[in-house]
């Protein structure tokens, strides 16, 4: 008795050491006073834009195994409907990539490896952490020991978002498995007028890889522009 | 009233050799494949600025990238960006290695995107001396006269799933030199190059094919 007795107290204490090093990945939030609490949700919406946007950015993809590339993704944001068109292509303007999420995930166009399962609608999840607001409000709201501002929410599937604004006006998110595994982290970094210049995510579940957005250009575009434009026919020929 | 006579006719005469003239530009240098072949076999090497326009329905402008283009033949292209990504495609007797200028200076790239660069550089080595037909890649047929084009056609089912056509425009007082190249790849979705500046069997030191910098 004693014999078995003994593993499951190791076993427990591992568990209670595993799950004291897992909490202690979330930052720990300092409570603040009430009535600043809205003016620090305020400040947590600051990344995102409330209209629709259009964004051109050089994205650096670093893949496991060494693999790395350079390509153009062009992307429209229509925060309120939360609407995302996303277009990725070489330098030379082959488009490798073309879908639009609309409530569900449509694929326009997708070259190997983009055409691989999955990735269109991970590719959305991934806009979406950067370029769209959380849903709802924050489930905690406060300041970081270094003064930074914090948002924790809880979203889908028992995951977190922590979103940290810091007070040069970069700002970061952590998204965490239920079990507070970091699943995403996003760095954006030279923000001026609430655009950053760079941005970095870096993936860590199914497979590591991480993407440097540099920002080419980004401007608002007028709800339903996208609509109205059908592509022109080349009429030089 | 003689010298007015005189003047007319004079006038009259300058008028005829400028419509001739016209006439023999508007006839152009390329009005059939013998023509073309003929012409573009004197270019050794071209060295231009080329400017290239993404037109696609995401975008209310195209998005114009900038840059330099340089071939010596019979088969090396320098395809180098300036703006807005910094970036250059080297392709030296089949080899193709493309660099970008990112967070760690110039790196090259190590993506899968290349083997389509591969075929399209090949086919600017072959367009740049005049071989547009018997290509195993595209069919192609010429709209011949001043600014003659030349449609290319995917023979290739896989490869028309990628671009309907090209069309590539030819200067229409330069003779083999070529003007635009209009890559569509859907309707409403394409690319268009021009190129500028434009330099025929200039000297191009070897180096520009093989180093990046």
């Amino acid at each position: 008795m004693k014999h078995f007795m003994l593993p499951v107290r190791w076993f427990l204490i591992f568990i209670l050491i595993f799950l004291l090093i897992s909490c202690s990945r979330l930052p720990v939030i300092k409570p603040v006073d009430q009535a600043v609490l809205p003016d620090i949700e305020r400040r947590c919406h600051q990344p995102f834009v409330d209209i629709p946007y259009r964004f051109i950015h050089a994205i650096e993809v670093t893949l496991p195994g060494g693999g790395a590339g350079t390509v153009v993704g062009v992307t429209v944001v229509d925060p309120a409907a939360e609407n995302i068109h996303s277009v990725i292509m070489t330098i030379e303007g082959f488009v490798l990539f073309d879908a639009r999420y609309e409530r569900e995930v449509r694929v326009d166009r997708a070259v190997p490896p983009f055409n691989a399962k999955h990735f269109a609608e991970r590719l959305m999840e991934d806009v979406r952490l950067i370029l769209v607001a959380p849903r709802g409000r924050p489930s905690i709201a406060g300041i970081l020991e270094n003064g930074s501002t914090i948002c924790r929410y809880d979203i889908s599937q028992g995951r977190i978002l922590d979103l940290i604004i810091h007070q040069d006006k970069s700002w970061e998110i952590g998204l965490y498995s239920d079990s507070y595994e970091t699943i995403r982290r996003v760095n954006a970094s030279s923000v001026m007028d609430r655009i950053p210049k760079l941005i970095k995510l870096t993936a860590y579940d199914y497979w590591d890889y991480s993407l440097l957005l540099t920002l080419i250009n980004a401007e608002p575009v007028l709800a339903g522009a996208i609509q109205l434009q059908p592509g022109e026919s080349p009429d030089d020929e | 009233m003689e010298f007015m006579t005189t003047a007319s006719r004079a006038k009259k005469g300058v008028f005829l050799i400028g419509v001739l003239f016209s006439c023999t530009i508007m006839l152009g240098w390329a009005d059939n494949w013998e023509d073309i072949r003929r012409e573009s076999a004197k270019i050794k090497s071209v060295s231009a600025h080329f400017s290239q326009e993404k037109h696609i329905q995401i975008l209310t402008r195209p998005l114009v990238s900038k840059g330099l283009f340089y071939f010596q033949a019979p088969d090396s292209v320098r395809w180098e960006y300036t703006s807005p990504v910094k970036s250059v495609l080297l392709m030296r007797k089949g080899d193709i290695r493309r660099y970008t200028v990112g967070s760690k200076g110039l790196v090259e790239d190590k993506g899968g995107s290349l083997e389509s660069m591969q075929i399209v550089l090949q086919e600017i080595s072959r367009w740049s001396t005049g071989q547009f037909t018997a290509n195993e890649h595209f069919s192609a047929s010429l709209k011949g006269g001043r600014g003659a084009k030349i449609i290319l056609t995917p023979r290739e089912k896989g490869l028309s799933s990628m671009i309907l056509r090209i069309v590539i425009t030819l200067s229409p007082d330069r003779p083999g030199v070529i003007k635009s190249v209009k890559i569509i790849e859907s309707e409403g979705n394409y690319t268009l190059f021009e190129f500028a500046d434009v330099q025929i069997n200039g000297k191009i030191s070897e180096s520009l094919f093989r180093e990046v910098i």
